[in-house]
């Protein structure tokens, strides 16, 4: 299993010793090498369904939720989301010139065509979503490609909008 | 059967029915329990197992996709009143609340209002009857200016003439708008075509009416606002102010009570004028008048609005009255009861509002089930909410999972407390704000007291950014728990005598290792 952290793409694996149910921390590595790492040990409190976290001798109470393949964290008064990937399984690299829905919701606005020369920050379309206008900007200087929608169209999240081209 | 409390009443009635949603509906339902008073809820389908319903003893169910089949439609609300034999109607803050036709309807139905007649929520309701009514009573006003704009009309000459009388900066209102929809600030006259187009789109999908107001802009100002009470006979008290500076595009953030920056002097004068503003429209129930407060001290009347307000705990924790309560009282006919220089300023209360979006993307709204649900308690900790573990946040609402409220002694215990109490607060699969409150509340502008409203909307993001994580913690955390099988738990397999994949024990490892917590 491989591990990346929030949006960011470095990949990580970890090992762990188990004994007797607790897991001590071996090794981890950040894109195939070793890094150092702090003493952890870790193990399961069922009754609350929680994790005693010992780092460096201090133990933390960590709770801890699985959402699709993302471990939701709340250590130190601190919310971290961890994505799970299969080894070798390596990211489909978004095309850096499509932009896609940041949430669902309705375009109620398209303002460039096909064709145009837009600049990095432009605004090209305007959705809503929870009764809110949200801007979606352009992320580089390039020409419009392809425009996936229409307005007034409902979109999911993670959906094409606009694909940019240099 | 009237509760006890209810039998010297002029209006006695013995059953309210909510005409909201959410924390407030919960907040609202909470205290007709404690009354006595049978509540009632209305839920769409995206609410049937929703909190306000579960706390409610009768529901009642509107169909329909959109809000205007549902929490909008005043007939179908005025019908679930009449099939559920509600004597009363309590409509929250947002959706009717502000409806001068929905309190007419209700009033005309022989139902008892909470909230003020049905004029002085018009009046109060149109920003041109409002100005002029503070004119006439001598509140200080905003020189600004109302367009009535025609559909498919050309808008530009006559919006840029109004426009170049009011000055820049200014700010372009949806009439009908509020909670910081529809309102846009433009700085340069070249951006006044852009943000007049989106401030009348967003006014017409939430409020249904695209007329604008143009209003100067103060900037360096400070919102205060003033909660009053006032009962049938013309008794009149204000409680109060409230600082709501703290705003990202307009929507309150933190809510504080009291302002840092109010003198015992402005404090007086400014509630004086938030008196005269509700008699000028013989006001009746809870309301708020709010200000913009200069630099310099003085202060100017931008609104009021003519119901419960979200932040209102901040007040019922520092002057220690029930609001909602003195709303069911009013609205029975009982006098105030309260005098001016009774009311004291017990400490300092905060509000952080929790919402569901993602501050690192652009404050996104974010949406996903609430797999884990814990929220702070303590002395001094107040949460309304209408959310529980496991329930779904959808587009289909406002983004506001929960308010949460902190009462100390003074300023710095109370952001303490504040700080603690957000940290304890675990929301796991849903993308909040927490950690960005926590940072806000760390910055020196903040903590000093010295946020104006210009704040969070001109300050870099770059400042927000939270403490480093080890990555090695938390990739051990998400790995063992991986192994540990910590969502086979809470798929509902979790049983005492359960054996654990990899260790072989059988039950809890801490039990049988006699192992306690440290």
């Amino acid at each position: 299993m491989e591990w990346s952290i929030g949006e960011d793409n470095i990949r990580y694996t970890a090992e762990l010793a188990d004994n007797e149910g607790k897991l001590t921390l071996t090794s981890i590595k950040k894109e195939g090498e070793e890094i150092i790492i702090s003493d952890v040990s870790i193990s399961h409190d069922l009754n609350f369904n929680r994790l005693m976290v010992d780092i460096d001798g201090i133990v933390r109470l960590v709770h801890i939720a699985k959402v699709k393949d993302s471990y939701w964290i709340h250590l130190d008064g601190r919310i971290h989301v961890i994505n799970s990937h299969e080894i070798g399984y390596s990211n489909q690299k978004q095309n850096e010139g499509s932009l896609i829905a940041p949430m669902p919701g309705i375009i109620i606005d398209i303002l460039v065509k096909e064709g145009q020369r837009v600049r990095k920050g432009q605004n090209l379309m305007i959705m809503e979503a929870m009764k809110m206008e949200h801007k979606i900007q352009s992320p580089k200087d390039g020409e419009v490609i392809s425009i996936s929608n229409e307005i007034g169209q409902k979109v999911d999240m993670g959906v094409i909008l606009v694909e940019i081209a240099d | 059967m009237f509760p006890d409390w209810m039998n010297d009443a002029p209006n006695p009635y013995s059953s309210v029915l909510v005409a909201n949603r959410g924390e407030i509906a919960v907040r609202i339902l909470q205290s007709a329990r404690e009354l006595g008073i049978k509540g009632i809820s209305i839920y769409s389908d995206s609410d049937a197992n929703s909190l306000h319903v579960e706390l409610s003893e009768e529901a009642i169910h509107l169909p329909g996709k959109l809000l205007s089949e549902t929490y909008l439609n005043i007939d179908a609300i005025i019908e679930a009143a009449k099939i559920s034999g509600a004597e009363a109607i309590h409509p929250g803050y947002g959706f009717l609340s502000e409806r001068p036709d929905f309190a007419k309807a209700v009033v005309d139905s022989n139902l008892v209002w909470i909230g003020p007649s049905p004029k002085s929520i018009e009046i109060m309701g149109d920003k041109i009857s409002a100005r002029n009514k503070m004119l006439d009573s001598g509140v200080p006003i905003i020189p600004g200016e109302e367009i009535f704009i025609e559909q498919d009309e050309d808008y530009i000459g006559p919006l840029a003439a109004a426009a170049a009388r009011v000055g820049y900066p200014l700010l372009l209102k949806a009439s009908a708008g509020g909670g910081g929809k529809g309102m846009r600030a433009v700085y340069e006259p070249k951006n006044l075509k852009s943000q007049y187009e989106a401030a009348s789109r967003e006014a017409s999908t939430a409020f249904g009416d695209g007329t604008v107001y143009v209003e100067r802009l103060l900037t360096k100002a400070r919102h205060v606002e003033i909660q009053i009470l006032c009962d049938q006979k013309g008794n009149s008290v204000h409680l109060n102010e409230r600082d709501c500076s703290l705003q990202r595009r307009h929507q309150k953030v933190i809510e504080e009570a009291p302002c840092l920056a109010l003198s015992e002097q402005i404090r007086r004068l400014m509630g004086e004028s938030a008196i005269k503003a509700a008699n000028s429209v013989n006001y009746v129930g809870a309301g708020t008048v709010e200000f913009l407060l200069s630099s310099k001290g003085q202060f100017f009347f931008l609104e009021m609005n003519t119901r419960l307000q979200v932040e209102h705990p901040i007040t019922e924790l520092t002057t220690g009255i029930d609001i909602v309560q003195k709303q069911f009282e009013i609205a029975a006919g009982f006098d105030l009861n309260l005098n001016q220089a009774d009311i004291r300023i017990n400490g300092h209360s905060i509000e952080a509002r929790i919402y569901a979006e993602n501050p690192s993307k652009g404050f996104l709204p974010a949406t996903g089930t609430l797999s884990k649900w814990r929220f702070p308690s303590g002395p001094g900790i107040r949460l309304d909410s209408g959310f529980r573990e496991g329930d779904e946040v959808t587009i289909d609402f406002d983004p506001m999972l929960a308010k949460l409220i902190v009462h100390a002694p003074n300023r710095k215990l109370a952001l303490r407390k504040l700080d603690t109490a957000l940290s304890d607060f675990i929301i796991l699969g849903v993308t909040t704000n927490l950690g960005f409150l926590r940072d806000i509340i760390k910055q020196e502008k903040f903590y000093t007291g010295k946020i104006t409203t210009d704040y969070l909307d001109n300050v870099s993001e770059s400042i927000f950014i939270p403490p480093e994580v080890d990555p090695s913690h938390i990739i051990a955390i998400a790995s063992a728990a991986e192994r540990l099988g910590v969502d086979r738990q809470l798929l509902g397999q979790f049983s005492g005598e359960m054996v654990d994949d990899y260790s072989g024990h059988i039950g809890d490892p801490f039990r049988t290792l006699s192992k306690k917590l440290p």
